[in-house]
């Protein structure tokens, strides 16, 4: 997610698409968006990857609209509680809902960018603390092991998109090492 | 070289357990030994039975062979822990324990437990000393930010156990927090 050049996280956060219209005509493009059109006429949407919505729309050719996994909606389903949105269902399996929110921030005008971005961080500090929770519990549980916890813990770890996943991964493999350190006695003679 | 990702950024326990068997402690030795040089300084001569001090890794070889006694260090000791509990449950901010407590307390209690008196309810007061850190930790998670977060008296072993997502969170804040200063950056 960073803006290395070479970062896999950030090129695949690129990779996902948001509704440009267009407002000049283009030649020879419309192949874009696979429809049979030979030119883009102006005022027509289609779906561009950010990368390359992010030149057009720097030089002027288009304007574009907050993509669907930030919209409203679901803004107001972080703010009456973070915990229980499935980031997972927004942008797909192993997809990067906060990657592709960093990247429409930096789109966007200042009053628009900061709000976004307010709506990022506190999203993240909301969910860290269950993501933490339940990597610890299941650090303790052996591999395997039925879910004690319910249904809410497995449908929050469904939701978890990719970032998400990761902590959660660290913070499971330190806990179980710490854990196992603990238990293990050597009493050999080194 | 290829570590895995969590290794990365911590180091395992049996490694930190390492480095803490440099500290030195004191022993009663069973047997006799001139002052003998070692990588890490020359140590000895052990005279029964007066009290030598003696690196961890030293005095848990010599005790395995059964070749002295290993004074527990001052702290470890029921009244000290129990105050230090009494004092973690009660007060918000960490209390101030040894570094390394953790790594030397169990060094100690697997192979010395004959030497120290009430292994048992000293090991059960370690692992609420633990639980009521680890509590305290995990409220420091909710206020984290990606600039700085300030966690006085933690010690070694607790430290590398948060180190890595810590680190992690914090740089996923970083890169979501907009800088005002790179507002209207193209």
């Amino acid at each position: 997610m960073d803006d290395n050049y070479y970062s896999i996280d950030s090129i695949l956060a690129e990779n996902q698409k948001i509704q440009c219209t267009f407002k000049v005509e283009i030649p020879d493009m419309g192949h874009l968006d696979g429809g049979s059109e030979r030119d883009i006429k102006p005022l027509s949407k289609m779906q561009i990857p950010l990368w390359m919505a992010y030149i057009l729309i720097f030089s002027d050719y288009t304007e574009f609209s907050i993509p669907a996994p930030f919209n409203a909606r679901v803004r107001n389903a972080l703010n009456a509680e973070a915990r229980s949105v499935r980031l997972s269902s927004l942008v797909g399996q192993g997809g990067s809902w906060y990657g592709f929110g960093k990247l429409i921030v930096r789109l966007l005008d200042d009053a628009p960018a900061d709000e976004m971005s307010e709506v990022l961080t506190k999203t993240f500090r909301d969910r860290l603390l269950e993501v933490i929770d339940q990597a610890q519990h299941f650090a303790t549980l052996g591999s395997g092991g039925g879910s004690a916890s319910g249904d809410t813990a497995q449908t929050f770890r469904e939701g978890l998109e990719s970032v998400e996943r990761e902590l959660f991964v660290l913070a499971q493999e330190s806990t179980k090492r710490t854990k196992r350190w603990y238990e293990t006695t050597d009493k050999s003679v080194k | 070289m290829a570590l895995s990702v969590s290794l990365r950024s911590s180091v395992t326990p049996p490694e930190l357990e390492l480095v803490a068997s440099e500290q030195l402690i004191e022993i009663i030795p069973l047997i006799s030994m001139d002052k003998t040089a070692f990588i890490s300084g020359a140590y000895g001569p052990l005279r029964p039975p007066a009290k030598c001090k003696l690196p961890i890794w030293m005095a848990t070889n010599l005790k395995l062979k059964k070749k002295c006694h290993i004074v527990p260090p001052a702290w470890l000791n029921v009244d000290f822990l129990q105050d230090r509990l009494t004092r973690e449950t009660s007060q918000p901010e960490f209390c101030a324990m040894p570094f390394r407590f953790a790594e030397i307390a169990k060094i100690i209690l697997d192979v010395a437990s004959d030497d120290v008196e009430n292994p048992d309810k000293i090991r059960s007061l370690l692992k609420d000393l633990r639980e009521a850190r680890q509590a305290k930790s995990r409220e420091g998670i909710t206020k984290l930010d990606h600039s700085e977060l300030s966690l006085p008296n933690l010690c070694s072993m607790e430290i590398n156990e948060i180190r890595p997502f810590f680190i992690r969170s914090m740089g996923v804040l970083t890169q979501l927090t907009r800088d005002p200063a790179a507002a209207g950056d193209a």
